[in-house]
């Protein structure tokens, strides 16, 4: 059936030989990266086809006989049941771009019947995971869906999930951005001068957490910090709501790989990412209330847990060997006491991070807490401090959290719509 | 597929089977395909049964739902589905970590067993089953690689399961590339049935099988149909001295499903652990295969074990699909205990080639 041939075809296929799209992607508007230029870059972002804007640009004249008859409308493109796999015919990609455009045009009319939003007909693309720049190429969009392995105990899915999402959206921006250079941490110019981006602050706001099968949209773009650091933030919604389930922001600073000193950006890695910078903060003055605060008063309600022996496995660790820092989070928690989250949830967390670690490292992990019953609604609020740190001494991460109980209906987000 | 789309609801469900989705809500939107079956696939022990069923629903699901990138093949038989392979799910070699395609294979039997309307609590069950208290326990686990995916690749696995004598099902799985079709895994895992108080097996009657091996192919389909291939072979009893080893291992958090036992996954990481340094940084594992015996807690501690198996079978075992006979292999046995009683978890053998670098 037609959608489902685009469907299909949004797999990269074969590397396209076609050329590589400049790489100031600044200029590149949404409506200009035209077909060839996604197709150069395959396993990554799948373009930008909205369905009008890329009329100008599909390689029509590209399409063979057959597949023209697509574009007449004939075959039926609204998908009334399951929708059949052509795995197993995988023509060539460019091609089927085409057939994608033009289906998409042929069908557009049609999808208002469906329970589909009509200002989203990239979600096709994005159902297959990958993502496009959007909002004048200053931001980055993909959609997750949330798998069965990836839910906690209560069937939500875990801020590590939500957390695992950002670091791979993160990459595809800067994949899809043509700015990826050796290694998951630089950009082209970086990589020349042996510097990555070192992570040192995360904070975090969650308002709901998904469920296995949910879609989540996730937005992400960047922005400078201080004179000489970078910021990365990230929106994620309900792709099928609109409503907002994490807001984060992140710090980032830049080291070198050889000395492990915070060096300056270079202007030849200014020039590659300043571009890009964008100066909204998905975290806003109203959210900070929602952050968890250094507590005052750090006697009376304050309970101490800690877990010690915790050691890195192969899984956790990234191509150069370090723990990955999404892990973390897990060993942070590990010392929180089952009471706090069978009947809590996390609202929000803010990480600062400290040291790396590694294969051979043995961690131990504490936990504070401190019952905080001021929340408006006199409902218990739970305000935690955490310290995971090596056995030997050294911090790896300080950490705040604050919890909610279950079943708390958080303040909701207006949801904005697509920019 | 049932779908949560009211997410304020997420947080009052009570808490029941493992994964169970949000069907407590009133927006159920996947309908089911007649009787419900047993994938075989997302039952671990020791589960107390839930009762969810799927629902028909009356709402037609939202086009995201419907290109679902799963879906049965025509004849209702296996069921196919496709995976990015994301940016933290790679290891240390740049490609997809083995418990990756684990939790992948799981994934797919689960959403198999969501679309032919398999009981949505996570634990695939059939009405009779639950009326007796029976569950899917996982005896083996064998996965072959032969290439793995690094970030970016789609996978596409299909999937189907058979019966497997009088008390077993099989569920297998074909791993291909799906940029060039070519088959860069095969995986199969045998199932029994338990009752859940009893803890004692249970054979599989005839009004179980007939609910649940409906939509199973009716001719055996093997994903491993070679004679000899290694998922049949047996893994001896290890007897100590073993040559490599991690003591003290323990379960984190994220390893534990609904009733707080640790899952199938996990185990293969703990196996991973006690190889030592110098084969994981020249060497690829091919092949895993896993018994499961016992299992395990939040407060367990395990040790894991391993001892080089010597001669027999160090080349090929004869698979069509396996690595060329020119590659060095190395094998080796697993044994997973607890470390005060020393009673086994699990046991399994790898078998690792050498990566060409």
């Amino acid at each position: 059936m037609g959608v489902s041939i685009a469907a299909s075809a949004f797999f990269p296929g074969s590397p396209a030989p076609a050329p590589v799209a400049p790489k100031n992607a600044l200029g590149e508007r949404p409506d200009s990266l035209d077909v060839r230029g996604v197709a150069a870059k395959p396993g990554s972002s799948s373009g930008t086809l909205r369905a009008g804007k890329t009329r100008a640009h599909a390689a029509v004249p590209k399409m063979n006989g057959g597949k023209s008859t697509v574009a007449d409308g004939e075959h039926e493109t609204v998908p009334s049941s399951v929708p059949r796999t052509f795995y197993n015919q995988l023509p060539d990609w460019s091609m089927l771009l085409a057939a994608i455009t033009t289906i998409f045009l042929a069908a557009e009319k049609q999808w208002t019947l469906l329970d589909w939003k009509p200002k989203r007909p990239d979600m096709l693309s994005e159902t297959f995971g990958f993502g496009r720049i959007i909002h004048d190429g200053f931001m980055f969009r993909q959609n997750f869906s949330i798998r069965s392995y990836e839910i906690g105990a209560d069937r939500t899915a875990s801020i590590e999930t939500l957390m695992n999402h950002l670091q791979e959206t993160a990459l595809n921006h800067v994949k899809t951005a043509g700015l990826l250079g050796d290694g998951f941490g630089s950009t082209p110019e970086m990589s020349k001068r042996d510097l990555f981006w070192v992570v040192s602050q995360m904070q975090a706001i969650v308002e709901r957490y998904p469920c296995w099968g949910d879609t989540v949209e996730v937005d992400t773009w960047v922005g400078a910090h201080g004179k000489n650091g970078m910021r990365r933030d990230w929106h994620l919604r309900d792709s099928m709501t609109g409503h907002t389930i994490l807001k984060a922001t992140s710090k980032w600073v830049m080291m070198n790989k050889l000395t492990r000193k915070l060096a300056r950006i270079p202007d030849e890695v200014r020039t590659e990412i300043e571009p890009y910078f964008f100066e909204r903060t998905a975290i806003v003055d109203e959210d900070n209330r929602k952050l968890p605060k250094f507590p005052e008063d750090q006697s009376a309600t304050a309970a101490k847990y800690m877990r010690t022996g915790l050691t890195p496995r192969w899984a956790d660790l990234d191509i150069n060997q370090h723990v990955n820092n999404v892990k973390y989070i897990g060993w942070i928690l590990e010392s929180a006491p089952i009471s706090i989250l069978e009947n809590h949830e996390l609202a929000s967390i803010v990480l600062d991070y400290k040291r790396e670690c590694g294969r051979d490292s043995v961690l131990q992990s504490h936990t504070t807490v401190h019952t905080d019953c001021s929340s408006e609604s006199g409902e218990t609020t739970l305000h935690c401090e955490h310290l995971l740190s090596l056995e030997s001494g050294p911090t790896i991460v300080k950490a705040r959290t604050m919890w909610r109980p279950k079943g708390t209906k958080a303040q909701e987000t207006v949801a904005s719509s697509s920019l | 597929m049932l779908r949560c789309h009211t997410p304020p609801q997420c947080g009052r469900a009570p808490l029941r089977g493992r994964r169970e989705p949000r069907a407590a809500s009133a927006t159920v939107v996947r309908c089911s395909r007649g009787a419900p079956q047993v994938s075989g696939l997302e039952a671990a022990s020791g589960h107390a049964a839930a009762s969810l069923e799927a629902e028909v629903g009356g709402q037609r699901p939202s086009l995201a739902e419907r290109l679902r990138l799963g879906s049965l093949l025509e004849d209702g038989l296996s069921y196919k589905e496709s995976f990015i392979v994301r940016c933290y799910e790679v290891g240390i070699n740049k490609t997809a970590t083995v418990e990756t395609i684990a939790n992948l294979l799981q994934e797919v039997g689960c959403n198999h067993a969501q679309s032919v309307g398999f009981s949505t609590d996570g634990f695939a069950t059939t009405t009779t089953m639950r009326k007796l208290g029976l569950i899917w326990v996982t005896n083996r686990m064998h996965i072959e690689i032969y290439k793995y995916p690094a970030w970016g690749d789609v996978v596409e696995i299909e999937t189907w399961c058979q019966e497997d004598g009088r008390i077993g099902t099989r569920r297998d799985w074909i791993l291909k590339d799906l940029a060039n079709d070519e088959v860069i895994g095969r995986a199969t895992s045998k199932w029994v049935m338990m009752n859940q108080n009893t803890r004692r097996l249970q054979r599989v009657s005839d009004e179980v099988r007939d609910e649940v091996f409906v939509h199973c192919p009716k001719t055996p389909r093997l994903a491993f149909p070679e004679e000899n291939n290694g998922s049949l072979k047996k893994i001896p009893i290890l007897s100590d001295p073993a040559q490599y080893s991690r003591l003290g291992l323990v379960p984190r958090r994220a390893d534990l499903d609904m009733n707080q036992h640790v899952n199938n996954v996990t185990y293969i990481g703990w196996v991973l652990e006690s190889i030592p340094q110098d084969i994981i940084d020249t060497h690829e594992l091919q092949t895993i295969t896993l018994d499961y015996r016992r299992e395990c807690q939040h407060d367990d501690i395990v040790d894991s074990l391993t001892y080089i198996e010597e001669g027999e079978e160090k080349s090929t075992n004869g698979s069509a699909f396996a690595a060329p006979h020119k590659e060095e292999q190395q094998q080796f046995l697993h044994c997973l205990r607890f470390a005060g009683t020393r009673d086994e978890i699990n046991r399994g053998r790898t078998v690792w080639r050498k990566l060409a670098r």
